[in-house]
């Protein structure tokens, strides 16, 4: 049986869809295969037409301060000291690392706010980058979780759900729109610690595919070693060398596909091909050598060493430049349960600038019309001081309640702030943001139903937003 | 073309076109109870809270309750009177159902034109097919040549029959031997055993194989692996620092089962229950860790009540999962809305599993109560050993002292004179203040000497064992005794302020363990105040628990009793400060101490009450013997036996002393594992509001929902045993298709995990339930199931595709070829270190860490990286690889693996870029590729070709093509010719691996054998069982 699959291996399965001797078409067959169709994503999505194509989430881990960022109450100094009443409080579950606190004195924040740009957008002393870009943002205020724990909240926002298991927002959109590029992954992700402590783990998992298939999980560029696991060829193997093994490889296949006639022989072909235009096309997008020296000014000092958030933001932009869909940093270090004056110096220096050169270079290359920037933690922190307050210090529990995001680029309506919280940002006044509604806008922006992107599993119908979600008209353009 | 044409509609046609009137009988559970619930159950179906109208189509009787203005939903045999048929196939949209307000699409013609002729042919109704007890179906009498073998091909056979298709060829040998084997043992056949099996001309020659290998130990390995993905089964916690915890001796004990060929009814009993079943023997309770698997919180802050309901959560869902096929997860906030199970008899299942011990808040590290040493067979024997030789020993002693050899009354007579007195040596780490052990030992005086600091001493960890005890006279109802922590008051430490002390607080003595104040701390404190101004002796003891009922607080010797203050320690208590006496955490002690000891293990309570004797060994001598106190006499006769007796005594009681010491350390390193355990009196079960931890709404009892059962188990014991009764339609259907799935790579019924409204109709019904009444009469025999259905000419089969064949049944849901599978993420790697000669195969063992990327757990949490282990431990067979659920090993997620974070029965297999880096450049394979080539050039002659030849069927089992080796030669010469051009590449590649070997790092043909070796070891069909 031959199938007149070409021998130069360069083909994917699509080409085999299209040529097929069984004269069926690629979706059609496809859907026989009981899959997606080949070029990734699902025949029906977009739903209408999108606003972004691409995402990068600035995911700050450990959870910013919002009181001591962005959500200014001047009014706070006069109660410093003052125990949190409990008509603010309402009854609201703390963390059983302060629910036997004797006294919840309120902790103004120490840091400066100003407002900026012409939006007039109060931010503290503690993003000056940031401040400059104000016009740029629609900052969230107003967001809230239900998870009040690092790995709940942290899970809650990737997937949707508290506990482990489901798909996470980035595995979601591939599934949805596929992948644009054909020699990198659709969902990057990287990880990155600052100068300060505190740093929660993360977890593989939260990128992970949960019961999507696999190959939608996100796949992790790393500062240390290969930047994808098992990118580089040993020693001894060059990259001719590789592309000998590669032929004569793909030939013993094609026989075996010649004999069998297994589809997924040829599956298999094409993803080794993939994999050998990633080993040049992962090095290339992961040199910075060839960045001129304004980038480096641009995105900071730091961003000339690998592994620093800034160094991944300006990887970011090219991951972007090259149409990657969704790509995902991460960085540890905002748990700042005491000490926080000193901790979130040192964890806003590290990025700050990097955040708003991002939003910027991307403006300037033209891409932040069509790419949406995603700016927050898990959760916020407590308007009352964890431990002692005093003078020059104090800390900030979990808080769930309220807390700041900022968005921005396409599809965002810039210069604008959505929600307020009451004087001791403790509670939302007006427009709250919940999680799934967030989710349901990232959504929407790249053009997906939120309640139509679904995948049945143990019988149900599936979502990234359960059966809840909104769209946070307000942030839109 | 729909895909249903093919597997559930083979006698209907596929389209509104095709269904014409008279065509086969439309069958309600296979046909129309998918469309009702896929369409219709959301809101007329078991949920009673959506339902907007008495209208049901989940139950025969609500289908037929009155609707408004006479209106009847169904008239047999007429679909035009019936009005569910008008509505749903009326063009007015608002009166169409489903209702297109609520954004559903209308149903296809070809689902309305079923429900027409159901209609039209009787409306009948039929139970769920999964709920009705299988009965043994009639074998069809089918015949095709070489089939049947077994009563699994009449049915296949039969259904082919219907489709107008052939079944496929038989399988080579070659192929048959290496599919069985990697089926029922994870790794392919040795060459011995290819040709053995070649050779074998005699008609059970197949037949002795699958024995072979079903009573090989790789068989109960294999099997393992599946077993421990749907019980979620991971070396580490799970959240946040995802810390390592021990239920490997749980995963040996399945390995052991498999092995044993325990009936599958025993293996769920004991798993489920087996710590409730009579005089429950250790290994049957060691079997409950199936239900301790799940995740465990130890997160700073959590809410405890929370997470103690996910875990019983967990259990219910793959409880339900693994052995009755049904996702009861949608019943925890609502009444089921596919599934006949209210939100109630969610809550009655979560009784059976919310008796256990357990806290909400898991220990950060470690395993978390409740749970039991586990020892190894090797480990069980040295602790018989040991303690049947400490038996002898206290014989010796024993008849030592009734023998009049040493006469404790002449001693003691002799004691009368002379001031003495005795505290027990063994173990001190403290005797304060200096001379503190010996007669008349000193006071210190506070008030007027002050504190004292000793250093950096007794830093005890959590796990350790000490005590501490002191004669006091305090002066004031606040003061440290003795402490090893910061001077800063508790209260004042919300973060990290780690260490452990002693205290008078208010008067009543306090003991405790701190890392954080609030949260993270035992603090235990004596219900009673003790007197001021009065010699009192005071100690306490603490186990290495971590728990507060590991600490006891002693009062003159007894034991007190005890308000427990905070009770979660989890985090160490390791500090930095000094050992200070007199002062700690704030307090300062006033008034007088002596004879404070401290001791690096807990007393016992009867050696307490001998430290509290008051009286010096002279004084209690002098006592006549009737008058003394009992504790005066213990404490006489302990001196004796241990310091002041003849030497023969001091010295056995010396060795006693010295190996239960030894056999306490022994006992320290025998691994515990997580186990079930009932609590009494019961604790209670609420029905849970939403779901939600926090709003119970009525208590409710253990039971089983009404659609499964109709008499309630009262206990989880009985649950277990219910679990495999007759009376239940599920595990036998369920554990067969999960079988089948294990060698398909389809279930029969393709949604494993659902068996319930919204899961899959099987695609051979009478199959399944012919296997499954067979697994019941067996015997529940796991590898006579097995056998039966690799014996079939069905599995024999060849794998290649036909083109008509991949057209009409692409997923080979008729199984009318081979399955050609990718092998499961486990098998690839072992099959490659089997191939190459690497595997090790040891049955066990605590969990291996093999070659896995560096930093790849540091850049995640920080802290240390995954420490990759040496010898042998590289080399193990995939199951024994440590899982850690934050970071699982990369070689085994890449290949869609399990990930271990709750229950997995379904098997995917993707095929990614990932997955060919992953084979072409982890060291475990470059290893094996360097191992492979060596091993080729060990055992084949000296003639090139030759060499790869041998290579490739080492990998594949078979011979190569004249094709094939051309492209392999050219290949090897290509390589070869390189790497004699640049000897440096040669070295370099063939310097890799950790293991030291004897091949000649500089010879060019070796390195471009090794590349040839990595080249087979990467193709399709390597990874593939055709």
């Amino acid at each position: 049986m031959s199938l007149g699959y070409p021998t130069d291996g360069g083909h994917t399965r699509r080409h085999f869809f299209g040529k097929s001797a069984y004269g069926l078409g690629i979706a059609a067959l496809a859907r026989l295969m009981g899959e997606e169709v080949p070029s990734g994503g699902l025949a029906e999505v977009p739903h209408f037409a999108p606003k972004a194509k691409r995402v990068v989430y600035l995911f700050q881990s450990g959870a910013p301060s919002q009181i001591d960022l962005f959500d200014h109450k001047p009014q706070l100094e006069r109660l410093r000291g003052q125990d949190l009443p409990d008509s603010v409080r309402r009854g609201q579950r703390l963390t059983a690392m302060t629910a036997s606190q004797t006294t919840f004195p309120i902790a103004p924040s120490m840091f400066r706010f100003q407002q900026h740009g012409e939006s007039g957008t109060w931010i503290s002393e503690l993003l000056p980058h940031t401040a400059r870009i104000a016009d740029r943002l629609c900052v969230l205020r107003s967001v809230h979780t239900e998870a009040i724990n690092h790995d709940p909240a942290v899970t809650f926002f990737q997937t949707g759900a508290q506990l482990a298991g489901r798909p996470s927002i980035g595995a979601w959109i591939s599934y949805g729109l596929g992948s644009e590029n054909r020699d990198l992954p659709g969902f990057v992700v990287m990880v990155s610690s600052g100068t300060g402590r505190n740093g929660q783990p993360l977890y593989d998992r939260l990128w992970g595919s949960g019961f999507l298939p696999t190959r939608y999980q996100g796949v992790k560029f790393r500062s240390n070693g290969d930047p994808v696991l098992f990118l580089s060829d040993p020693d001894g193997i060059d990259r001719n060398a590789r592309r000998r093994f590669l032929d004569d490889l793909g030939q013993l296949n094609q026989f075996k596909y010649n004999d069998f006639g297994d589809p997924e022989i040829l599956t298999r072909i094409s993803q080794y091909e993939m994999a050998f235009r990633m080993q040049a096309s992962v090095p290339e997008l992961t040199d910075l050598s060839t960045e001129p020296d304004s980038a480096f000014a641009l995105y900071g000092p730091d961003s000339r060493k690998p592994g620093t958030f800034a160094a991944n933001c300006l990887l970011a932009r090219r991951l972007l430049e090259r149409d990657v869909r969704f790509v995902q940093l991460f960085h540890r270090g905002w748990d700042q349960h005491t000490d926080l004056p000193v901790q979130i110096r040192k964890q806003s220096a590290d990025t700050d600038q990097a955040s708003a050169a991002l939003v910027t270079d991307l403006a300037q290359r033209g891409l932040l019309d069509d790419t949406l920037v995603v700016w927050g933690g898990e959760f916020g922190r407590t308007v009352y001081s964890q431990g002692k307050l005093t003078a020059d210090n104090y800390g900030r529990d979990h808080h769930p309640r309220c807390f700041s995001m900022w968005l921005a680029g396409a599809g965002i309506k810039a210069g604008t702030v959505v929600g307020e919280t009451d004087d001791f940002s403790y509670n939302i006044t007006k427009d709250p943001v919940h999680v799934h509604d967030l989710h349901a806008t990232v959504l929407h922006m790249l053009g997906i139903d939120h309640e139509k992107l679904t995948f049945k599993y143990q019988g149900r119908h599936f979502r990234l937003t359960d059966v809840h979600g909104k769209l946070v008209r307000k942030a839109m353009a | 073309m729909q895909i249903s044409k093919l597997v559930g509609f083979i006698a209907i046609g596929s389209c509104a076109a095709g269904v014409a009137s008279g065509a086969a009988a439309v069958r309600f559970n296979r046909d129309i109870r998918p469309i009702f619930s896929e369409n219709c159950f959301a809101c007329h179906g078991p949920d009673a809270s959506k339902r907007m109208t008495a209208l049901r189509l989940d139950i025969e009787d609500g289908a037929h309750v009155p609707l408004s203005g006479d209106q009847v939903a169904l008239v047999p045999g007429d679909p035009a009177a019936s009005e569910l048929y008008a509505r749903i196939s009326t063009e007015d949209r608002n009166r169409r159902m489903p209702p297109a307000a609520f954004g559903h699409d209308r149903l296809s013609a070809r689902e309305i034109e079923l429900i027409r002729l159901w209609i039209e042919q009787g409306a009948e109704w039929q139970g769920h097919w999964a709920f009705q007890r299988p009965e043994r179906p009639d074998v069809p009498l089918d015949r095709y040549p070489g089939w049947p073998t077994n009563p699994v091909d009449s049915f296949i056979l039969r259904k082919l029959r219907a489709e107008r298709l052939e079944p496929s060829a038989s399988a080579s040998r070659e192929t048959l031997i290496r599919r069985v084997s990697l089926d029922l043992t994870g790794v392919p056949p040795t060459l011995a055993e290819v040709d053995s099996f070649i050779a074998d001309m005699s008609p059970d020659a197949y037949e002795s194989v699958v024995d072979r290998l079903l009573s090989s130990p790789g068989y109960a390995e294999r099997m393992a692996i599946r077993w421990l993905d749907a019980a979620r089964y991971a070396d580490t916690n799970g959240y946040q620092t995802d810390a390592a915890r021990d239920m490997w001796r749980w995963r040996d004990w399945v390995i052991d089962a498999f092995a044993a060929n325990k009936p599958f009814d025993e293996f769920t009993i004991e798993q489920i229950a087996g710590d409730m079943l009579p005089d429950a023997k250790p290994s049957q309770i060691v079997a409950t860790g199936f239900n301790r698997n799940h995740r465990g919180n130890g997160e700073g802050g959590i809410v405890d009540a929370e997470y103690a309901v996910e875990y019983v959560v967990d259990r219910i869902d793959t409880t339900a999962t693994v052995w009755l096929g049904l996702t009861l997860g949608c019943a925890r906030c609502h009444d089921h809305k596919y599934d006949p199970v209210t939100q109630t008899e969610y809550y009655e299942l979560f009784a059976y599993f919310n008796n256990i011990p357990e806290r909400g808040k898991a220990f950060k590290y470690g395993n978390s109560p409740p749970f039991i040493k586990a020892p190894t067979r090797d480990q069980e024997q040295r602790l018989a050993e040991l303690d049947a030789e400490l038996a002898s020993l206290v014989e010796q002693r024993d008849a030592l002292l009734g023998s009049g050899a040493s006469n404790q009354v002449q001693w003691e007579a002799r004691l009368a004179d002379r001031r003495s007195d005795w505290v027990d040596p063994m173990d001190i780490a403290l005797a304060f203040p200096p001379g503190a052990t010996g007669p008349d030992p000193a006071e210190h005086d506070f008030d007027e000497s002050g504190f004292a600091e000793l250093g950096d001493k007794a830093d005890f960890s959590f796990y350790d064992r000490f005590s501490a005890t002191a004669w006091i006279r305090p002066q004031d109802p606040n003061g440290a005794i003795i402490s090893k922590t910061g001077h800063v008051a508790g209260e004042d430490n919300t973060q990290s302020n780690p260490g452990w002390g002693f205290y008078l607080v208010d008067g009543r003595l306090q003991v405790n363990l701190v890392n954080r104040w609030l949260d993270d701390c035992l603090r235990i404190e004596s219900l009673d105040p003790i007197p001021l101004g009065d010699w009192i002796h005071v100690g306490f003891t603490y186990d290495g628990t971590r728990l507060a009922s590991g600490l006891r607080i002693y009062v003159n010797g007894q034991s007190v009793e005890l308000n427990v203050i905070r009770d979660e320690m989890n985090q160490e208590i390791k500090s930095k400060e000094p050992l200070r006496v007199g002062r700690g955490l704030g307090l300062e002690y006033s008034g007088r101490i002596r004879r404070l000891l401290l001791y690096e293990r807990a007393l016992t309570a009867g050696e307490i009450e001998v430290l509290a004797v008051d009286r010096s060994l002279d004084e209690i001598a002098r006592i006549p013997a009737a008058e003394r106190s009992s504790s005066e006499a213990r404490k006489l006769q302990e001196a004796y036996l241990n310091t002041l007796g003849p030497a023969a005594v001091t010295r056995l009681t010396a060795t006693i002393r010295n190996l239960r010491r030894d056999r306490q350390g022994y006992l320290d390193n025998v691994p515990t594992v997580m186990v079930m355990q009932e609590m009494e009196p019961r604790r209670r079960t609420y029905r849970l509001d939403r779901g939600a931890y926090d709003a119970p709404a009525e208590e409710v009892f253990p039971g089983l929902p009404a659609a499964l059962s109709a008499r309630d188990p009262d206990s989880r014991l009985e649950f277990a045993r219910w679990l495999v009764s007759a009376d239940n339609p599920l595990t036998a259907r369920v554990t067969a298709n999960r079988v089948w799935q294990m060698l398909w790579g389809t279930g029969v019924v393709r949604t494993v995990e659902d068996f319930g409204a919204q899961g899959e109709w099987p695609t051979h019904p009478d199959l399944l339930d012919w296997l499954a009444v067979e697994f019941m009469d067996s015997g529940w025999d796991m590898k006579a199931l097995l056998k039966t259905i690799v014996m079939s000419s069905a599995y024999r089969q060849s794998s290649r595709t036909r083109p008509a064949l991949l057209e009409r049944d692409p997923q080979n849901r008729l199984f009318a070829r081979g399955p050609r599978l990718r092998l499961p993420a486990e098998s690839v790697r072992d099959l490659s270190l089997a191939v190459s000669g690497l595997l090790v195969n040891a049955v066990g063992g605590r969990s291996v860490m093999p070659y896995q990327p560096e930093g790849l757990w540091s850049e995640l949490a920080g802290g240390k990286d995954y420490p990759v282990g040496s010898g042998a431990d590289l080399y193990r067979r995939s199951l024994y690889t440590f899982w850690k659920r934050a970071v699982p090993p990369p070689s085994m997620i890449l290949f869609d693996s399990a990930g271990r974070e709750a229950c997995t029965v379904r098997s995917v297999r993707t095929n990614t870029p990932l997955q060919a880096l992953n084979r072409m450049n982890d060291a475990s394979y470059l290893e094996a590729s360097l191992a492979l080539a060596l091993r080729t050039l060990q055992e084949a002659g000296e003639d090139w070709d030759e060499r790869l030849r041998h290579l490739f069927r080492l990998v594949t089992s078979r011979h190569p093509t004249g094709r094939e080796i051309e492209v392999l030669t050219s290949g090897f010469g290509h390589h070869r010719d390189r790497f004699r051009n640049d000897p440096q590449a040669a070295s370099a590649l063939l310097g890799l691996g950790r293991e030291p070997t004897e091949r000649d790092i500089s010879n060019p043909e070796m390195a471009a054998l090794a590349i040839m070796a990595s080249l087979v070891l990467n193709l399709d069909e390597t990874i593939t069982r055709e």
